[in-house]
């Protein structure tokens, strides 16, 4: 604890009783560590501790209803050699890639939007914006249920204006409902992170740019676009992290061909009863979003000083 | 909190934004923790019974006599599948009883956390049938382990107006062409493996073998293709029999009568390689705090009056004969039922309660061919 005694500033006026307190006093690192504690704390217990506990159990096996605690790899190797673990998680991250794209760009124009030509009220029409998600995540994947479904309001609009014959079978339990149903329901997620560095832009920098010489599409791409990056990353990481594990929407709106690596993982811990397995694959799920994240962070970051 | 107030304030500029975020804060604290008051102000009553059961099941009409006593019914616990239910057992939860299925019989007696029925405490048990009670791993040496309760079967519900039958009602009906994208499955191993089994004419004695596995597997793959949908919801696919987007689908007793009650033309067919019957029952829990209670509710479950509610509510077939003296044997076939029981449980086919590792192993393969490898 070298940085204790270095930041602890001698007081003069140091009469306190000793001990715990005046410790608190003195020190600038230990009374950051008690305010942090209650985040610690929670970290620790909720995080740190269980995904220990994961990575130990990663590495023993299954035998019968209990576990066999001697470490081995054979789970690891199992997700090497089996190829429906690679489908799955190539399957997952196409879904999840898909849907973070989709709604990035959906999600850009309105953050764009409010940032720049909402004057009035903006903050009742970021509440609006987030309105849906103030009901229940399986209400909102069950509409699109009532939406996408085979008597559902767009095979039966379509139907109506004698547009085809037959209702269209590929718009639920199929991959593409999956991916509708995720962009929609991260929306929020995209929509807020985005909105906040646009809203940050220094408008005096466009009105200069607009002073020099530059078109409205040029004033977009070299100067709101690159500076507003830093939302449309913690949009994509916000996205992409939480809908490759996801599980509930593909068992809900997905058909044979969408079920996610999420489903095989929880399948470990239900049904087929191998929880040392399903350790493993989340282990090798979190390693695969962090290596992606840190390439997606480490190429932005190229193209970002290229521009600068 | 008025948060149309709130919204006022906001639009007239009187609150400034920290203030409205602060209030959001509360809202959203009190919305997350609402959800806690009510579960802790209908806490359930320590002194009666607790059964730890399918959804369906949480319902008086299935303890009569045991309201007649204690004025309440027992506490209930829900569960989605016996597999979830005995995970969560074995993570530590406690209930007086609970409601597997035969073919979990065997795993759930291993995993040590049940005791044996002593039967003579059951005013019932006379009644119940002898086939039900002696299925396979209930009765040894220790004792009996599970009430039977309900039993069924899983067959194929089709509509009879969409479905062009060829010949007789066959499991070949889930493997027609002609309906490829028009099928429906239930997603559970549980059922559906044991359905390939009666199509690929393995017998269930062998189903463990190496030889079955290739067997079994061959007839699900070939049956993937033609799958619209794998789904463990039975609503699900209830609602897209009802719509036509399924013509055919595998299914329990009750989706049949669900949809015959609103008038959808549907049948729950009677395969000529014989469908695929369960038996679900009581078993004790080793630790059960209201041992006394859990019999008075066992017993009340096996109760004529809790049978004729089952049959005629939810189709299933009841554990105690005399549920069927109230039925003429029209509603019964129309169930898929009979006044002699046995028949049915004779032409159909009894899962056999298997182990740990066929368990995961089939759950595995069948998780990878509907990935489609």
């Amino acid at each position: 604890m070298a940085d204790v005694q270095m930041s602890s500033a001698p007081s003069a006026r140091s009469q306190r009783p000793s001990g715990l307190r005046s410790m608190l006093y003195k020190s600038e690192t230990a009374r950051g560590y008690l305010l942090l504690s209650p985040a610690l704390l929670v970290m620790v217990v909720g995080m740190l501790i269980p995904f220990t506990i994961l990575i130990a159990m990663s590495f023993w096996t299954r035998d019968g209803f209990d576990f066999d605690t001697t470490m081995s790899m054979a789970n690891y190797q199992t997700a090497m050699d089996v190829p429906i673990y690679n489908a799955f998680l190539a399957r997952s991250f196409w879904i999840s890639g898909i849907t973070t794209v989709a709604t990035v760009l959906l999600c850009y124009p309105m953050a764009y939007y409010v940032a720049f030509h909402v004057h009035r009220n903006k903050m009742l029409w970021i509440i609006l914006m987030t309105l849906p998600f103030w009901t229940s995540y399986l209400l909102r994947v069950f509409s699109w249920k009532v939406i996408l479904g085979y008597e559902g309001v767009i095979n039966s609009g379509l139907l109506g204006l004698g547009l085809i014959d037959a209702p269209l079978e590929f718009l639920l339990y199929s991959q593409t409902a999956v991916i509708i149903t995720l962009a929609h329901a991260w929306a929020a997620f995209a929509i807020l992170p985005m909105y906040v560095s646009l809203e940050k832009i220094d408008r005096s920098l466009l009105e200069a740019a607009a002073d020099l010489g530059d078109g409205p599409a040029r004033r977009f791409f070299r100067i709101t676009l690159p500076l507003s990056i830093p939302g449309v990353i913690s949009a994509t990481f916000l996205i992409f992290i939480p809908t490759t594990g996801d599980y509930i929407t593909p068992a809900l709106v997905g058909g044979p061909n969408s079920p996610m690596i999420g489903n095989l993982i929880q399948l470990q811990f239900g049904a087929v009863n191998n929880w040392p397995m399903g350790a493993a694959l989340s282990v090798i799920l979190t390693l695969w979003i962090a290596a992606v994240g840190l390439v997606f962070l480490f190429v932005t970051r190229k193209s970002q000083e290229s521009v600068v | 909190m008025d948060v149309v107030d709130n919204l006022n304030a906001v639009r007239n500029g009187e609150l400034s934004r920290r203030a409205f975020t602060r209030s959001l804060l509360a809202a959203g604290v009190g919305l997350m923790t609402a959800p806690l008051l009510p579960r802790r102000a209908m806490a359930s009553n320590p002194d009666e019974a607790t059964i730890f059961t399918w959804g369906g099941y949480d319902i008086a009409d299935f303890y009569p006599s045991y309201i007649e006593k204690n004025g309440v019914p027992p506490n209930f616990s829900i569960f989605g599948g016996t597999e979830e239910a005995l995970t969560k057992m074995r993570g530590g939860f406690v209930v007086d009883a609970a409601h597997p299925c035969n073919a979990g019989l065997k795993r759930w007696k291993q995993s040590g956390l049940f005791q044996p029925i002593d039967t003579s405490r059951l005013s019932n048990w006379g009644d119940v049938m002898p086939e039900l009670v002696n299925m396979a791993e209930n009765v040894d040496d220790q004792g009996t382990w599970m009430a039977p309760f309900d039993w069924g079967g899983t067959s194929i519900t089709y509509r009879t107006d969409l479905f062009e039958l060829e010949g007789e009602e066959s499991w070949d009906m889930l493997w027609d062409q002609r309906y490829g994208g028009r099928l429906g499955s239930l997603g559970s191993g549980g059922d559906a493996w044991w359905c390939g089994a009666i199509k690929a004419g393995v017998p269930f004695k062998d189903i463990a073998t190496d030889d079955a596995f290739e067997r079994i597997s061959a007839v699900m793959r070939e049956q993937r293709p033609l799958i619209r949908l794998y789904s463990d919801d039975t609503t699900t696919l209830e609602q897209a029999l009802a719509s036509g987007e399924m013509v055919a689908a595998m299914t329990w007793n009750s989706s049949a009568v669900a949809l015959q009650y609103d008038e959808v033309p549907v049948k729950f067919a009677k395969p000529k390689e014989g469908q695929l019957t369960w038996v679900c029952g009581i078993m004790l829990h080793k630790d059960a705090p209201n041992v006394d209670k859990a019999y008075e509710m066992i017993d009340a479950m096996l109760s004529p009056a809790a049978g004729q509610f089952m049959i005629g509510e939810y189709g299933y077939g009841h554990s105690n004969a005399r549920a069927f003296d109230e039925f003429d044997d029209e509603t019964l076939v129309g169930l898929g039922l009979s006044k002699n029981p046995a028949d049915i449980l004779g032409a159909g086919h009894f899962m056999i309660p298997q182990d740990q590792n066929w368990e995961s192993r089939m759950n595995e393969t069948f998780e990878m061919i509907k990935a489609g490898f």
